[in-house]
């Protein structure tokens, strides 16, 4: 017993002195999490996210819509509440400054992506927003303007803010003129299917993938690494000239793999809970469990890789090229509704997809893509074959 | 002129023969470009679809028309009010409404996170459209949306491509030193070279020759691969691609002297340059736009020389705008790395490995 | 062949142990016995097949045919029960470079049912200020002596150790000889393979020596040197001395050989062969430079029994 365990700690020791094998194991897995969380988390949320906007208004109608709309864009220019950011910063023109230039250079910004939109009012619209409310006069119409960057998701999402916006201030002007009756308002309710009173959190829903991340990359990269370079630089006949048997060497790295995936959740799950403020519990046993099954199964799936390569340069060249279709062919980071059929064979035949949705189904989280069996079945068949597989290969090879 | 020549002969062999370096350097972008393509293909247009369930003491009228005009990809009307709860539980729906003559009561999943915000924008559309109709109002608020910029750059994927193509750049221009470099120094195989009358120069542009030739390639066969599998359009300036393509593969060359001069063992130096190039990637805009990261994160964007080399390569492909000076300062800026770091490659790293 | 070792205290026996690679033999139907509490040496020039022997004693290579006797037990392969039993220093591998010396040691006493303290062993190999160290810092000799030490972890019975000196410089060389010396003193066989000759003399009991794949003499140094006959050998350079400048010499001495500038003249009448030479190089103005009188050793063995030299 005690051979096993100091193989695994040998590994263990190994993979944490080993500066680059740290990063990638440990350091990189929690500077995803906590910039996907910053950078997604923060959608939707109050004070999240601020747009560069500029506003002109070649309207000069006092005390008409046009100061309505200045107004309108003012208070989205002003934090919500103290020492919160508020959704615009506004460029406005100089009180010298000729408007038509501003405007122009405006529009070369947006272009070049440095403003988000630009919230134009032309002249004559106050003029044209009394005709549209007279009955009578048939209105030339002078719509207020927005300009907005192709391609620029920035900008597509300011934009779609403030049209929003201004759908708003069309029942408010309506309203003040008598026309809308604000008492028969259909009020809009949302609410969540399930026990759940708001929309799960995006860390909530990010960190069960990014410790499975953790787990695979481990896997994938660990176990064939330690292996075939210890073969390839002739660790491992020194193992095999004492007592120490193949299985009793492979018992020990799997422990000591596994030991390393226990590092990995622990520390992902520190960061995520105290740093990010996750609420998902992996409390639950057979939330634990699964992990375990998660944490075995990429484990089976390096030593099927390290068992079918000769050297290591082979097999880090294997890992590599499987490593990113399937991390991000199975839902872990982005849905994978509406893929080509080609993908979509890849996406139901990669051992992640299911673990990735059996995770987040036993936190509470879950996407519901496949059914709560297979993704039980699924990994244990991996595992056996993987297993069955390595076995046979791995008893000729490592032995040389 | 000779050394030069031979070198440039055996490098190019042992890049050939290299299979493992050659498929990383051709087909890692298309694998990269294929997976995002089909992956984030529709992000600009979410195609939603909505479940309905409208009370039998309610009418309908009214809203039909609009859910017609409010972009939906399709609406299923449910029986009662369970079905529609778990049509959006199942996933049949994206979204539910429930309206029951009261108000509206919009259904989501509350674990479909990264695409409720999409469907919630559908929802206050139709509500908003609702109340003013309900009143037998029009909008009273014209508001227009004009685009700026090139037509060729709506999709977010056009806007990606060329991050990708700035992303392959650096990771090669970096690997060339801090990767082949110094295994060339850690297996004396450089030593080698060292005590003939070789000048380290010969070497050095033997390497950089065969580093633009492939990235030239590579970049170019990414970038048709992706117009013919997905429809892009981009609409290069040959000169200015051309130029930035040879100046960032040299100044990123330049980067990687100061990885391999900072860096103990030659070994690690690879993986230092993979490390910082997986960073990179991630901070400078290519994935999502600088706009979403909070402040402080922008602040170390904008330290980063992948975010400039992205911005430059969208303006070389006809994705996005940039001013003139703007986009040669940046491609100066490289080749100024270049002749800067190229002299400093020269005399501290191309040189025997021991101490 | 003389089986001079005493047949009832060996600890390990081969007989006819035979290895091929297609038309090559490796290992040519060897046959030896190793006796206790004694260092016994495979010699050989590279390519002789005492790697390949070894590696066949020590269970990482499979005999095509032979039978090894080990511990009174006849085995076809090494087992893992004899494994507890031996200690074992390979001639090519390497240990994880990023262990330290002493988690090293650790790590290997775990296999085994019983061993000795780490400090112990480290102490034994002079590695005891290089506890600590990473693998990846330690020198070729020092990286050898923990190989060494890994060796010993279990007390073997019988150690194996495959060209440890080749590589190391001079000390690094004396150091692991004064293990092996060691180790002989309390009780341990050893089994040596080596291609240099001053090695095998300074620490064998017994000899064998190899040569493609084949036994061709066994026994102890000085018996093997004894069966050159008694003789002195008298060495000079001379490059100058042509094969005809030589010939008259012939009448005075056993015999005489030239190799590249160096002139060895076997005598077994010390006396008139150096009058001989004296004369001759007065005569011929020929200077006896470098001169050396010497007992032979198996190097010189070995060239009577091949016409080669140990080391090419």
């Amino acid at each position: 017993m005690t051979d096993v365990l100091l193989v695994a700690r040998s590994h263990l020791l190994t993979a944490l002195r080993e500066r680059v094998t740290l990063f990638w194991f440990l350091v990189f897995p929690v500077f995803l999490l906590v910039v996907l969380s910053l950078v997604f988390g923060r959608i939707g949320e109050d004070g999240g996210i601020t747009f560069d906007v500029a506003f002109v208004s070649f309207d000069r109608t006092a005390g008409g819509f046009s100061d309505a709309i200045e107004q309108v864009v003012d208070d989205l220019a002003t934090p919500a509440e103290a020492g919160a950011k508020p959704l615009l910063s506004l460029r406005r023109p100089g009180s010298d400054e000729d408007l038509a230039e501003f405007l122009g250079a405006a529009m070369v910004d947006v272009r070049r992506g440095r403003l988000a939109a630009i919230v134009a009012v032309p002249a004559g619209f106050d003029q044209s927003v009394r005709a549209r409310l007279s009955p009578t006069a048939a209105p030339e119409d002078v719509p207020l303007t927005l300009y907005v960057g192709s391609g620029n998701a920035a900008s597509g999402m300011a934009a779609s803010i403030l049209e929003q916006v201004f759908a708003g201030v069309d029942r408010a002007i309506l309203a003040r003129v008598g026309r809308f009756d604000e008492s028969a308002i259909v009020p809009h309710r949302t609410t969540w299917v399930g026990s759940d009173e708001r929309e799960t959190r995006y860390v909530d829903f990010l960190l069960p993938g990014i410790i499975l991340m953790g787990f695979f990359t481990n896997g994938l990269f660990g176990i064939p690494g330690s292996i075939l370079f210890s073969r390839d630089q002739r660790v491992l006949r020194r193992y095999w000239v004492t007592p120490l048997s193949v299985p009793r060497y492979l018992a020990g790295l799997s422990v000591g793999h596994l030991t390393l995936c226990v590092l990995q959740y622990a520390i992902l799950y520190v960061v995520g809970r105290f740093a990010l403020g996750a609420s998902v519990s992996f409390a639950a046993l057979d939330t634990a469990l699964y992990l375990v099954l998660a944490a075995a199964t990429f484990m089976a799936f390096g030593f099927l890789i390290a068992s079918l390569v000769r050297t290591a340069t082979a097999g880090m060249a294997v890992a590599n090229i499987l490593n990113m279709p399937m991390m991000f062919l199975s839902g872990l980071f982005f849905p994978i509704t509406g893929l080509p059929a080609f993908l979509t064979a890849i996406v139901y035949a990669n051992p992640v997809s299911y673990l990735a949705d059996g995770l987040r189904a036993s936190v509470g989280v879950e996407s519901g893509v496949f059914s709560p069996i297979l993704v039980v079945v699924v990994p244990l068949g991996w595992i056996v074959v993987s297993a069955a597989v390595a076995a046979w290969r791995l008893r000729w090879d490592v032995g040389r | 002129m000779t050394a030069f020549r031979a070198l440039l002969r055996a490098e190019t062999r042992l890049f050939v023969r290299d299979r493992v370096a050659l498929f990383f350097t051709f087909l890692f972008p298309l694998i990269f470009i294929l997976i995002f393509g089909f992956l984030m293909g529709d992000v600009d247009e979410p195609e939603a679809t909505m479940g309905l369930y409208v009370a039998p003491a309610a009418s309908d009228e009214i809203l039909r028309p609009i859910l017609d005009a409010s972009g939906l990809d399709r609406v299923v009307d449910l029986e009662s009010v369970a079905d529609l709860h778990s049509a959006v539980t199942d996933r049949a729906v994206d979204f539910g409404l429930t309206w029951d003559g009261e108000a509206l009561d919009f259904l989501y999943h509350p674990n479909r996170v990264q695409e409720n915000y999409a469907f919630s924008q559908i929802a206050l559309g139709i509500a908003d459209a609702f109340n003013l109709r309900r009143q037998k109002l029009d909008p009273i608020l014209p508001v227009t949306s004009i685009h700026v910029g090139s037509e060729a750059s709506t999709r977010w994927f056009n806007q990606m491509i060329p991050g990708i193509l700035a992303f392959a750049i650096l990771s090669s221009g970096l690997l060339a030193v801090s990767g082949h470099l110094t295994t060339m120094k850690e297996r004396k195989t450089l030593d080698r070279l060292l005590v003939t009358p070789m000048p380290p120069v010969a070497l050095l542009a033997a390497i950089a020759s065969i580093r633009l030739v492939v990235v030239y390639a590579s970049t170019l066969l990414t970038l048709l691969v992706s117009v013919v599998l997905f429809d892009l359009a981009f609409s290069i300036d040959w000169l200015a691609f051309t130029l930035l393509i040879f100046c960032s593969t040299l100044g990123t060359m330049g980067l990687g002297t100061v990885i391999a001069l900072v860096v103990r063992r030659p070994s690690s130096a690879g993986n230092v340059a993979n490390v910082l190039a997986m960073v990179m990637m991630f901070l400078s805009g290519i994935y999502f736009p600088i706009e979403l990261m909070p402040s402080f994160l922008r602040v170390v964007s904008r330290a980063l020389p992948l975010t400039y080399l992205a911005d430059a390569m969208r303006f070389a492909t006809g994705v996005s705008d940039m001013s003139f000076v703007r986009f040669w300062v940046i491609v100066a800026s490289f080749l100024a790395l270049a002749l800067l770091l190229f002299p400093v490659l020269a005399r501290y790293v191309v040189r025997p490995g021991r101490r | 062949m003389n089986a001079r070792s005493t047949a009832d205290s060996a600890l390990m026996r081969v007989t006819d142990l035979t290895k091929h690679y297609g038309d090559v033999r490796a290992v040519d139907g060897i046959s030896f016995a190793v006796p206790n509490a004694s260092v016994f040496t495979l010699l050989g020039p590279n390519g002789a097949g005492k790697t390949t022997t070894l590696e066949m004693l020590e269970g990482i290579r499979e005999p095509d045919s032979g039978e090894i006797e080990i511990f009174g037990r006849r085995l076809r392969r090494i087992d893992r029960p004899t494994k507890q039993r031996i200690g074992v220093l390979l001639q090519e591998g390497n240990f994880e470079p990023y262990l330290r010396a002493r988690e090293v040691i650790a790590l290997f006493a775990s296999f085994f049912r019983t061993a000795r303290p780490v400090d112990d062993i480290l102490e034994r190999v002079a590695l005891a200020d290089k506890a600590r160290a990473f693998v990846k810092n330690l020198s070729g000799g020092q990286k050898q002596r923990l190989a060494i030490g890994a060796a010993l972890v279990n007390e073997p019975d019988l150690v194996f150790l495959d060209e440890p000196t080749t590589g190391l410089d001079p000390q690094a060389r004396r150091n692991v000889w004064s293990v092996v010396s060691d180790l002989r003193a309390t009780g341990v066989a050893l089994i040596l393979t080596t291609h240099y000759m001053e090695e095998a003399e300074a620490l064998s009991d017994h000899v064998c020596i190899m040569d493609h794949g084949k036994l061709i003499a066994e026994g102890s140094p000085r018996e093997l040197t004894a069966e050159l006959g008694q003789e002195t050998l008298v060495e000079f350079s001379a490059d100058a001395a042509g094969d005809d400048d030589l010939g008259p010499l012939d009448a005075c001495c056993k015999g005489i050989r030239s190799d590249a500038g160096l002139v060895t003249v076997e005598t077994t009448d010390l006396v008139t062969t150096m009058e001989a030479l004296l004369a001759w190089s007065r005569e011929r103005a020929i200077p006896l430079a470098n001169m050396t009188v010497r007992q032979p050793n198996l190097e010189d063995v070995f060239l009577s029994l091949t016409g080669r030299r140990l080391r090419e």
